[in-house]
């Protein structure tokens, strides 16, 4: 009895029957299911714990971080947190950070969509040319151009400066933008303006009205990306900013001198400056995997 | 819709503005790369390639290409290996959702802060350490030992961005009909053999995408690097991107640094050229 019920609710299992069978490949089932759950659960132990034992340390008084053993049961404090949240070494380079990065990716869509807009839509001479010129700036070491960049910073008095940065942040924002929002245009049908044009409109009222909405989505995810990729820049501003300009990555190195490292207010940062990157995580993940993958995963 | 045919070119201005804004300074670079050229020392003076000599025939260049090739091999293989393993792990079963959020996290991270984060784990009195006796292992250098340096930020490097791996991975399993694999199942094959004649030819569109994001920023790297080592001790870790770093920025030699880039940069064009082609050559098979 308990075998055909097995067999109706099992319809896969055809062959071989017998209850002895049928428990043996279930149970194999269960412990197979068992060692994915342990690999995978290792993996997230090694991935998370560094975050954890930060997050920790943040918490922790000096006393507490150099203690050797390290601790792992301790009173949690917050004063490293009041120390880096009232001072300016960290609170201005994270408010340089946020202008350099929104205001790099303003440029970026103002200089993307419209190009991205012409390589999917038109067929003209030099298109190829010019996407892949644009896409090389993504592949070509930062340093290959930000180093003669700086060399003309320091001539035009773009050293150090808002707008030097967003000028040099394009290479980090603007390629993958243009990349992206052109597949995602090229995916859909070119019809649906053609029924816009039809009706009267121009190209411009077929944008605003049918395009733009149907990629917003998408656009979305790429402004995210981009301001992930701009806010984690590291070498552009290593090379460009100076005193004024200070950026995160480059500005939490300040607790890292000579004499010390203050280990609880280098922790509290970090862990400050993970939130843009988790808050990212839960809204755009799935829309970033497809933009990256756009043209070569379909189904 | 009438076409105007200037109409292209005037959308793509802001975009062909900046490229040529951005080729500009590389074309400049390029020729110092031929020039003898110190900050300090006046106006670049043509030499014929001498900072390419160099570059190739001292040992601190050729260790920088070393190192650069290394670290790149290295990565590449260890994150597709197990960034493929995870994903396929991930798509097993139900629980994939939840355990891919908490794995996706360090990927997440600006690389020098997770940098930051190891070195503060890694120091001699660090946890990991301290993990490694408590387990009855030996303390080791990390990044602070001439031998061990190089593969504590590769170690890095793994734990950062073998979620970029796993995340397309995903995406290309998912999209193998799973009718393919019940067939090939069906005619005998193992999980094995299943995976070597269906999954990995289908996943080949997608692995190209990640080999070349991935072998190219890895022959590149300069975040974790310089801010956990500098690319010591001594040159240990130092690849052809620290070591421009290090003579345009540290010894004001514009000439050697861009001679360092330029090689880079021929590395990195010809990883996305072998594989472009391998693409094209897949789509019309």
């Amino acid at each position: 009895m308990s075998t055909t019920l097995e067999q109706t609710a099992l319809p896969q299992s055809t062959t071989r029957a017998h209850v002895s069978a049928s428990q043996r490949r279930r149970r194999k089932k269960n412990v197979k299911h068992g060692v994915v759950i342990a690999l995978l659960s290792g993996w997230t132990v090694f991935a998370l714990a560094p975050i954890v034992w930060i997050f920790m340390m943040s918490l922790k008084t000096p006393e507490d971080i150099i203690s050797n053993p390290p601790k792992f049961f301790f009173l949690p404090t917050l004063a490293n947190y009041a120390q880096v949240l009232s001072g300016p070494e960290f609170l201005t380079p994270f408010l340089n950070s946020l202008i350099v990065t929104l205001g790099s990716l303003v440029l970026t869509l103002f200089i993307g969509l419209p190009t991205a807009y012409a390589l999917a839509r038109f067929t003209f001479k030099g298109r190829e040319s010019i996407a892949f010129g644009i896409l090389s700036l993504r592949f070509a070491p930062e340093l290959l151009i930000i180093l003669p960049l700086y060399l003309i910073f320091q001539q035009s008095n773009l050293n150090d400066t808002y707008l030097g940065l967003i000028l040099a942040y394009q290479l980090v924002t603007l390629p993958m933008l243009v990349w992206m929002l052109r597949s995602f245009i090229e995916d859909l049908p070119p019809e649906l303006e053609e029924a816009v044009a039809v009706d009267g409109g121009t190209r411009w009222t077929a944008f605003r009205h049918v395009l733009f909405r149907l990629i917003a989505p998408g656009l979305g995810a790429s402004l995210m990306l981009s301001f992930i990729w701009a806010w984690n820049s590291y070498t552009l501003p290593l090379v460009l900013s100076g005193r004024n300009t200070q950026v995160i990555t480059t500005g939490i190195q300040q607790y890292i001198s000579f004499q010390s490292i203050a280990w609880g207010p280098m922790a509290a940062a970090t862990v400050i400056s993970l939130i843009p990157g988790i808050l990212f995580a839960l809204l755009s993940l799935r829309w970033v995997v497809d933009g990256l993958t756009a043209g070569t995963v379909k189904g | 819709m009438k076409n105007k045919p200037h109409l292209p070119y005037l959308l793509a201005l802001p975009g062909i503005a900046i490229l040529v804004a951005m080729l500009y300074p590389f074309l400049t670079g390029a020729w110092w790369s031929f020039n003898s050229y110190r900050l300090n020392r006046g106006e670049p003076e043509f030499n014929w390639g001498q900072n390419f000599v160099s570059l190739f025939s001292t040992g601190e260049g050729l260790h920088a290409i070393g190192v650069t090739l290394t670290y790149a091999l290295v990565v590449v293989v260890a994150e597709c290996i197990l960034g493929i393993g995870l994903a396929m792990l991930l798509n097993y079963g139900r629980y994939g959702n939840t355990f891919r959020l908490l794995i996706v996290l360090p990927l997440l991270l600006p690389p020098v802060i997770a940098a930051l984060m190891w070195n503060v784990m890694l120091t001699e009195n660090g946890v990991v350490n301290w993990l490694l006796e408590s387990l009855g292992g030996q303390r080791l250098l990390w990044l602070s030992g001439p031998d061990s340096a190089l593969w504590s930020v590769i170690l890095i490097d793994i734990w950062i961005f073998t979620p970029f791996v796993i995340l397309l991975g995903q995406a290309g399993l998912k999209s193998i009909p799973a009718e393919l694999r019940e067939a090939s199942a069906v005619d005998g094959a193992g999980p094995i053999r299943n995976f070597i004649s269906v999954t990995l030819p289908m996943l080949m569109p997608i692995l190209v995408v990640i080999i070349t994001f991935r072998g190219i920023d890895s022959l590149k790297m300069f975040d974790i690097i310089y801010t956990t080592t500098q690319g010591g001790p001594v040159d240990a870790t130092t690849n052809l991107h620290v070591l421009a770093y290090l003579d345009g920025i540290r010894n004001l030699n514009f000439g050697m640094a861009m001679a360092s880039l330029i090689v880079l940069w021929l590395l990195c064009y010809l990883i996305s050229f072998f594989l472009l082609k391998a693409r094209r050559k897949e789509a019309m098979a």
